[in-house]
């Protein structure tokens, strides 16, 4: 049995109680629709200025321990558009310096995307959803993103004048040498960036979170003078029971999270957004002949 | 936060779980006043368990001296910093515990390591407490002094990278008390990096997630002792499992030595993490360092162990130490043998408590020479 200690600010018991409401007027994000098809990944394309900017501003997280009382990131601007198959979601926020380099000492930047799973009911606690509710995070890391890039850092990346005799993937099987290979050889989803930047999880409450088996969510982030972009895009619809059906004419929220790694941010200790809702505008009615 | 009993501060302490406590917990005794840093149990460790890319670095086990050494560097010596001046007094310890002292926002009181903080593991090795003046003496307990400290992962009772991990990834095992980090949970928020007062935690920056001594599992599993523990040449360790410390069990070897005869002691127990591994401490450095470390039952452990080969059930657990690569669950002194039984009860060894020795004739009369001889 777990006994959990919960401090709840008042200023978040608004946000548990309230659902979709947010504690001041915030604009709904509204998606536009843009032709297209496939998935949409790249923060350059033209079909971006299409959308309206909302900005979102972010909150400390001082709900569960550890708490994060003074994140760096305080505001988002974020940009939706749809093509009818893939949703996509353009983020952008100041950053001083990349942070994608993981050592002992080293955290990562990242950022993700919370919709809820259940779009017909009230949204669940925008906490990373709650026990019933739902909740599906999509996670960019610019450490992946770097794997993708330009391939994961090795130990001589790392630390040039290292120096080991011999390895156990050097004389053994591939298979033999699995064991070697901690997490990685478990295929834990954060030791390599594979397809895609982006971990396509789902949460029911802060510290279940789990990556799903069938990965959907894709992305890419770019950093570019003091500014990181960052798309994460999904299906709209698919048989993935951990992930919401969308369609145009629907209503429903969306929060986001961001971690400076800088800022030695990672896991609970995060700035983060409540609910904001989201509009994706019915299509527009064919003109009768 | 909740209310645990720790048996080895004689009082209840927070901590953010209910614990029950295992069927047996897996522990380790170190006799300091035997290791001689060869390093062997530290050699064993790493390759079998961190050959791996990402794990170099890594000593599960490692061997320090003291006062100066650490790995990673300053370890001890940087939490009690942090943790303030606490009053070493028992039986009842009214000091502060690293979840008492956790600052607003926080779990436990921790720090995160520097990376370079692990590029120099044999720091301070042989370095003794200070310079020996000229016409000096010695004196017991030594002026100048150092001594091996050998370190795994103490498998704490209430551990604090268990507590610190949002995840929940690490996990203590019921049947053994073996506390594991689990590879495929873990998303390497280095929380229990953090956490661990005795930096016992690793991150692994090509798998991207933490990990730490696993208690050899396998080999304890099948009823054998881990590898740090039978590989050592000086016998120093014996590793078993202690039961419950409000009914201890005076045929268990582990049991008898740590509540019974109270010889060895849990490190740094002021943390408030009981940790499962216990010291005999070394005879020849002064108690008031030693308190610190091991507590206020310094003084008497190591009267009790000066004159263990008076007593001959002390001197026959003390014996079982390095004497099989099996666990013993149970043993006993059978004349002047000390016999150590399996989990079956089952007899797994028998050692003299005293060697045979053989004194060698200075002329060796078959063979009509002199054993001095030396061309």
């Amino acid at each position: 049995m777990i006994v959990r200690s919960l401090v709840l600010s008042a200023g978040f018991l608004a946000a548990l109680v309230t659902g979709a409401q947010v504690a001041h007027a915030q604009p709904p994000i509204t998606v536009a629709r843009v032709t297209g098809v496939g998935p949409i990944v790249d923060p350059s394309a033209t079909l971006w200025k299409d959308a309206r900017p909302v900005k979102v501003p972010l909150l400390p997280q001082s709900v569960a321990l550890p708490h994060m009382p003074d994140p760096v990131v305080k505001e988002l601007t974020v940009r939706a558009v749809h093509n009818g198959g893939w949703i996509a979601f353009l983020v952008e926020w100041k950053d001083p310096s990349v942070s994608d380099r993981l050592m002992v000492d080293n955290f990562g930047d990242q950022m993700a995307i919370q919709l809820p799973v259940e779009t017909t009911a009230t949204p669940p606690s925008p906490m990373m959803g709650n026990p019933g509710g739902r909740v599906n995070i999509m996670q960019w890391r610019a450490a992946l993103q770097y794997d993708i890039d330009h391939g994961a850092r090795t130990i001589k990346d790392l630390y040039p004048n290292a120096w080991a005799d011999v390895y156990p993937d050097e004389v053994l099987g591939a298979t033999d040498a699995r064991p070697y290979a901690g997490a990685l050889g478990i295929e834990n989803p954060v030791s390599r960036g594979v397809a895609s930047p982006v971990l396509d999880q789902m949460a029911e409450g802060w510290g279940s979170m789990t990556v799903k088996p069938d990965q959907h969510a894709v992305g890419k982030g770019v950093w570019k003078d003091g500014i990181w972009r960052v798309v994460i895009a999904r299906p709209m619809t698919s048989d993935d029971r951990n992930a919401p059906r969308l369609a145009p004419g629907m209503r429903t929220s969306v929060g986001f999270a961001v971690w400076e790694g800088g800022h030695r941010e990672v896991g609970a200790r995060k700035g983060w957004s409540p609910w904001i809702p989201l509009v994706i505008p019915a299509a527009a009615p064919v003109k009768a002949r | 936060m909740g209310k645990v009993y720790n048996w080895q501060l004689g009082r209840e302490i927070d901590f953010p779980y209910e614990v029950e406590r295992p069927e047996k917990q897996f522990a380790m005794i170190f006799d300091t006043n035997k290791c001689i840093a060869c390093q062997t149990c530290t050699v064993a460790c790493k390759t079998t368990w961190t050959q791996g890319r990402g794990q170099e670095f890594m000593f599960w086990n490692n061997v320090e001296t003291k006062p100066y050494g650490y790995y990673p560097l300053g370890w001890d010596v940087n939490i009690l910093d942090k943790l303030g001046v606490q009053a070493m007094d028992g039986p009842v310890y009214n000091g502060k515990t690293l979840f008492d002292a956790a600052p607003a926002g926080e779990i436990i009181l921790g720090y995160l390591p520097d990376d370079r903080d692990y590029a120099h593991p044999n720091i301070g090795e042989d370095d003794a407490s200070g310079v020996m003046p000229q016409g000096a003496h010695m004196t017991m307990p030594h002026m100048q002094w150092m001594f091996y400290l050998p370190r795994i992962c103490n498998h704490c009772t209430y551990a604090a990278c268990l507590s610190s991990c949002p995840r929940q990834s690490i996990y203590k095992r019921r049947e053994d008390g073996i506390v594991l980090l689990d590879q495929s949970r873990c998303r390497g928020y280095r929380e229990c990096v953090k956490a661990c007062p005795y930096k016992k935690v690793y991150f692994n920056t090509q798998t991207r997630v933490s990990e730490k001594c696993i208690g050899c599992y396998p080999a304890v599993e099948g009823g054998r002792q881990t590898q740090c523990t039978t590989s050592c040449i000086g016998k120093i360790r014996i590793q078993g499992f202690l039961g419950k410390p409000d009914k201890p069990d005076a045929d268990n070897p582990l049991d008898y030595l740590v509540f019974v005869k109270k010889i060895a002691l849990p490190l740094y127990p002021q943390f408030g993490l009981e940790p499962n591994t216990y010291y005999i401490p070394p005879v020849h450095v002064p108690p008031g360092f030693l308190r610190q470390m091991f507590g206020w039952g310094v003084e008497q452990a190591i009267e009790t162990y000066r004159k263990a080969h008076e007593d001959p059930k002390l001197l026959a657990a003390m014996t079982l130490f390095g004497a099989t690569p099996e666990i013993s669950h149970y043993f006993r002194v059978d004349g002047d043998v000390a016999v150590g039984y399996d989990a079956k009860q089952a007899e797994i060894v028998r050692v003299p408590l005293r060697e045979p020795t053989v004194v060698r004739e200075l002329y060796d009369i078959k063979n009509k020479v002199y054993r001095t001889n030396i061309t």
